[in-house]
């Protein structure tokens, strides 16, 4: 073990290390992203498309018949017109806002001055951060990596994309630090200034979760995400939920043979946030449709989306409900708790990103739905399943988060229960 | 200059002249999904008997674009005369303009890996002086009529104000500038491809409209040297 500034770093067996059975859950799940990215590469910069020059600068081409029949008779692209944002954005959201919600929820503890998680925040703060890199990698790959200097080269910083830029760039190495001066806790200063840094944190976690909904809120266009009452708020309450819950099977996961008393109280303490927060997360979907536009509150409480929506509830409210209202002494039920939460949540950010794009622009006239494509029949729902390249990259992401935690854990041992 | 366009649709016969025309001109992608301009069908039955709405599309040229407010590096933006344009060079496919648009007027280009859209041919016309756009010279029933809402001499300011015209999805506040003309002659016509609940309006009622949103967006259009 040596100390570097204040920090102690394990010395690693980097053969025991890269050959642990973690490592090769990430290894597997890491397959899936690199399956992912080369599908998205090929997809996107690799296969034939043809314009309308084409056929008169090269006629006769092997190479341009085969583009002009994928075009007619082809899936019609990456992305469709109608339904932009899919699967990539769900994830993004979600990894973002959980990951978020652990930071703000670990440096909320600990302004609060609560034992338990002071002991355990460094290990919280790692898993919170490999998340929000795991829904920046998510939303890379959605975005045309080719061009992306252009955000600098051209910046427009009134966009919300804009926005979150300059916020990230200060929020990850405020969470980094923030994780440092957990781990070097032997420095009397350092406490002093931990104070300002998680105040600090707390504003920009605010200022995050605002400006998370701003870019939302700007789509015009789509009222489901417009009309949502007090979007801001929406976003802090769903992802505490889920973020309660993450912490509560990580809890489980990493103390449940190391520290059996600490574990319980831990799980017990998180139980009681859990519960709270499903209970306002149940209160703001009770309310919330009586402000939504009504054509998308109907699609989606009474129509197409009505079993995803109900499963969303049943999954993030109704059964963790139950199952957390006492705090029953087996962990069983936590943990079952948490794992329906995890889902059911998940399934809420689909709703909401899929249901924002689900009722068509198409009736543009109001007079009726149009046909987006000749081969197609009108429809009044638009729903895509995402294509095999993007669920590849969106597993691949919890390999991320596996990868980073474990390593960062295995060289400064971010997940033992430290005294203060 | 403030270009807009009117649509005469009750003529328009389907014949996707137009579409072909526009993909020729701009060298846009080939694919039935991938239109910069588009014929769209709505369908309805009328005591048994089907009939269909047939209303050519495309961007509408929002005086007041919300896609051009979303865009993080300003690859949307106004050009000359307020053409709402779409630099594929500075695209990252965020696609929030896509989102944005209220009339799914945009899509992505696989050949640049970018958003691609109608600009009233801004590159192959506007530039070198000419007024017509590729749509509009190439349909056989006059169905498109390009020009200027600033030259009122013009015969773009002369057709709206001898008839009546509304826009679409007027409510979104994007102050649209494709004028759907009120079909004529044909009461029929006009109350099944028109939403009742429409806005009708007459060129002196819309000017101060336009006119309110061009104050307003006006210092971020480009010029021509630009």
């Amino acid at each position: 073990m040596a100390n570097h500034a204040g920090i102690e770093i394990n010395s690693v067996n980097l053969k025991n290390l890269l050959m642990s059975k973690t490592m090769y859950i990430a290894y597997g799940l890491l397959l899936f992203a690199l399956v992912g990215v080369i599908d998205v590469f090929y997809e996107r910069y690799f296969l034939l498309s043809a314009t309308a020059f084409d056929a008169g600068l090269a006629p006769g081409s092997r190479d341009v018949a085969e583009a002009m029949k994928e075009a007619v008779f082809g899936t019609g692209g990456e992305v469709k017109r109608e339904a932009p944002w899919s699967l990539y954005i769900v994830n993004y959201m979600y990894m973002i806002y959980v990951g978020s919600g652990i930071i703000f929820l670990v440096a909320f503890a600990e302004l609060l001055d609560i034992k338990l998680i002071k002991k355990t925040a460094a290990g919280f703060l790692t898993l919170g951060l490999a998340m929000i890199i795991a829904g920046l990698f998510t939303i890379m790959m959605d975005l045309n990596i080719l061009h992306l200097h252009q955000m600098f080269l051209s910046p427009r910083f009134t966009s919300g994309m804009w926005l979150m830029m300059p916020l990230y760039m200060v929020y990850i190495p405020l969470v980094m630090f923030e994780i440092y001066l957990i781990l070097a806790h032997k420095d009397s200063w350092v406490k002093k200034i931990a104070v300002l840094i998680l105040i600090l944190s707390l504003l920009v976690e605010f200022v995050e979760f605002y400006v998370q909904a701003k870019l939302f809120d700007m789509n015009s266009a789509r009222h489901l995400w417009t009309t949502y009452p007090f979007l801001t708020l929406y976003f802090m309450v769903s992802s505490f939920v889920s973020s309660a819950a993450v912490m509560m099977l990580y809890t489980y996961l990493t103390y449940r043979n190391t520290d059996r008393s600490k574990c319980r109280d831990l799980m017990s303490l998180i139980q009681k946030v859990t519960l709270y927060s499903v209970i306002a997360l149940g209160a703001y979907e009770a309310t919330a449709y009586l402000f939504i536009d009504k054509k998308w509150a109907e699609i989606i409480l009474f129509g197409d989306f009505k079993f995803y929506f109900y499963a969303y509830l049943a999954m993030a409210v109704g059964i963790p409900f139950a199952l957390l209202f006492k705090d029953l002494p087996h962990n069983g039920y936590k943990i079952l708790a948490s794992v329906f939460i995890i889902v059911g949540t998940y399934l809420g950010k689909m709703i909401f990103v899929y249901g924002g794009n689900a009722y068509p622009m198409s009736d543009r006239f109001g007079v009726g739905f149009e046909k987006y494509t000749e081969y197609e029949p009108i429809k009044e729902v638009i729903f895509f399943m995402p294509p095999v390249g993007e669920i590849a990259i969106v597993v691949g992401s919890l390999g991320i988060i596996v990868l980073l935690y474990k390593v960062t854990d295995a060289f400064l041992s971010v997940s033992k229960m430290r005294e203060h | 200059m403030n270009f807009a366009m009117a649509l005469d649709y009750q003529s328009c016969i389907d014949c996707k002249a137009c579409e072909v025309a526009c993909k020729e001109e701009n060298g846009v992608q080939l694919g039935a999904d991938k239109q910069r301009i588009w014929v769209t069908q709505s369908e309805k039955s009328i005591f048994g008997e089907p009939f269909v709405a047939l209303h050519p599309s495309q961007c509408n040229h929002c005086q007041d674009a919300p896609c051009v407010d979303v865009c993080p590096t300003g690859s949307s933006y106004f050009a000359l005369g307020g053409i709402v344009m779409a630099n594929k060079d500075t695209c990252i496919l965020c696609k929030g303009c896509m989102e944005a648009c209220p009339y799914d007027a945009r899509f992505v280009d696989d050949t640049h890996v970018a958003v691609d859209k109608c600009t009233f041919c801004y590159d192959t016309r506007i530039v070198n002086g000419e007024m017509t756009t590729a749509c509009q010279a190439t349909c056989p029933t006059k169905v498109r009529l390009f020009g200027d809402l600033d030259d009122e001499e013009g015969e773009l300011i002369q057709m709206l104000n001898k008839r009546k015209f509304y826009v679409l999805k007027e409510e979104e506040g994007t102050v649209p500038k494709l004028f759907y003309m009120l079909p004529e002659h044909d009461k029929n016509y006009a109350m099944n491809s028109v939403n009742p609940d429409t806005n009708i309006y007459t060129w002196d009622e819309f000017k101060p409209i336009i006119e309110m949103a061009k104050e307003k967006r006006k210092p971020r259009w480009q010029t021509m040297q630009e």
